[in-house]
């Protein structure tokens, strides 16, 4: 398989990988997987006051998985919270040099940080309370 | 470690041996045998004892009579032909076919294709290891049943069938009895007196020989019906012009393809790889541990996605299955077949050695591939179970 470059250098050297280490403030985790697009995604995603501190991810799957799960952390760093739902993969895709039949696992990136919107929603009510 | 580029793909070709090049250049050019061997002058007449020399070089490595030796295009056609064929010629006799789940692509859609014709096609099953039952052969065998076709060499495990046996029970029942023998020549011996079998499909460019050139094997008194026609040549079963510099190269390779000398070596090299590589956590063999040829071995990495390992050892000429099928991103049928899930099917590789395999090849091969399982351990850390089992 040919990749773009940008796959290639994504896949092979990504950044934000691992884990936050634990009791760090703000931290939220989202996942998700298909195994039958033989995909899993997890972000964890650290939030102050509605921005995006820091991102990192781990994730099982194909080099343009990886690449695009990559890219959205970088994205995703620095913006507002709301930006958990605007990843906007589909649009993405042609962008990544994903082939359209990998689409499906593009989205389940999509629903990794949209979970981890909920978990900070429901932390956003609670601390409300 | 300085970066290298490594060919451990031998299953799916092999570059042509120096000794096979010299020998086809000599069929090649003004002062080559260049003719067309069909023709009656001194140049045709030459071409033809090259022909004759390669036809009995390659009858002598399978230990059959010359003119048993008909030259195809390679293992695919002679695949197409044997089934094809003998169906086809053998209607009187039935219209059933047998082969197995885990054959070869060619041999598989073949069979598709005869039962889209209306022939029936039982599959028949095999055990964990991929090795064909004996018993379910013999049950699966009908009073119409034309043809049984099995592989010799699993081309993606390696794998082992028991010919004498199963050519034996075919003998019996008087069922004709196919052979996929592409992966065999110069691995494991191979002599169809052994073997109780009728046709053999074999090809050159998996023994140090040419691309585009093979043979079947009919066994004489027994007739297929041919699929080209239009010169006679190959006693009618496959005209064309035959590809002179091609069949020397066929011819040579397998004179110079010796299982007994190769066999050894072969073992030596995959054996020092899967030393190396069984001490990884989460790694496993598939295929049987004995039943076995020297140069292929087949191996699942649990946890870590295929294609990403493919892509990271990207210095490491691999295979995810059969070579035919490497771009297609489904799992490979013959490791499903053999009871694995989908994940961890696409978490095997196929390494396949060969006669330049060098053990600093292996030693290479070996830290390479435990940097990118681990770094992609790492990035699916925490990953569900189901990338496991």
């Amino acid at each position: 398989m040919d990749y773009e470059p940008e796959v290639k250098k994504r896949f092979l050297s990504p950044n934000r990988v691992k884990s936050f280490e634990e009791g760090i403030v703000g931290v939220v985790t989202g996942e998700s997987s298909d195994r039958t697009l033989n995909v899993w995604v997890r972000f964890q995603v650290q939030a102050i006051n509605g921005l995006i501190r820091a991102i990192r991810f781990n994730v099982y799957g194909c080099p343009y998985t990886v690449a695009a799960v990559d890219w959205a952390a970088e994205w995703l760093e620095g913006r507002e919270t709301g930006a958990l739902l605007d990843l906007g993969m589909i649009d993405r895709r042609k962008e990544l040099g994903v082939p359209v039949d990998r689409l499906g696992k593009l989205l389940l990136i999509e629903d990794a940080a949209a979970a981890c919107q909920k978990k900070l929603e429901r932390l956003t009510t609670q601390d409300g309370n | 470690m300085e970066a290298k580029k490594i060919y451990l793909d031998y299953a799916a070709t092999t570059p042509v041996d120096p000794e096979v090049v010299e020998a086809m250049i000599q069929c090649l050019g003004p002062d080559g045998d260049y003719a067309n061997s069909s023709s009656s002058h001194f140049f045709g007449k030459s071409a033809k004892v090259r022909i004759d020399t390669a036809r009995g070089q390659i009858a002598a490595r399978i230990g059959a009579e010359v003119d048993s030796i008909c030259f195809t295009s390679g293992a695919t056609e002679s695949d197409n032909m044997a089934l094809i064929g003998t169906m086809n010629a053998n209607q009187h006799r039935g219209r059933h076919l047998i082969t197995s789940t885990l054959e070869h692509k060619a041999v598989l859609d073949t069979a598709n294709a005869l039962k889209d014709q209306g022939f029936e096609v039982t599959f028949v099953d095999h055990d964990e290891h991929g090795v064909i039952s004996t018993q379910q052969l013999a049950t699966a065998i009908r009073n119409d049943t034309v043809l049984v076709s099995i592989m010799h060499v699993n081309n993606e495990t390696g794998v082992l069938q028991d010919l004498a046996v199963l050519g034996e029970l075919c003998r019996e029942r008087g069922v004709l009895f196919h052979v996929d023998a592409a992966q065999s020549v110069g691995k494991v011996p191979l002599n169809v007196a052994d073997f109780s079998v009728d046709l053999v499909s074999l090809t050159a460019h998996k023994a140090y020989g040419p691309m585009g050139i093979g043979a079947l094997y009919i066994r004489k008194g027994m007739k297929i019906a041919p699929m080209t026609y239009g010169g006679e040549q190959e006693w009618g079963y496959r005209s064309g012009t035959l590809a002179t510099h091609q069949i020397a190269g066929f011819g040579k390779a397998f004179a110079l393809a010796d299982p007994d000398q190769e066999g050894p070596l072969l073992a030596a090299r995959r054996d020092q790889l899967w030393a190396g590589l069984k001490v990884i956590e989460g790694v496993s063999l598939n295929g049987h541990a004995t039943k076995r040829s020297p140069h292929i071995l087949n191996v699942t990495f649990a946890g870590v996605e295929g294609e990403s390992l493919r892509t990271s050892l990207a210095d490491v000429a691999i295979s995810a299955g059969s070579a035919c099928n490497s771009d297609v991103p489904d799992p490979s049928h013959v490791l499903r077949g053999m009871g694995l899930s989908d994940a961890l099917a696409s978490s095997s590789l196929r390494f396949s050695v060969g006669r330049f395999t060098t053990e600093t090849d292996i030693d290479y091969v070996l830290s390479r591939v435990r940097e990118e399982v681990l770094r992609l351990r790492e990035l699916a850390s925490g990953a569900p179970d189901w990338t496991v089992s």
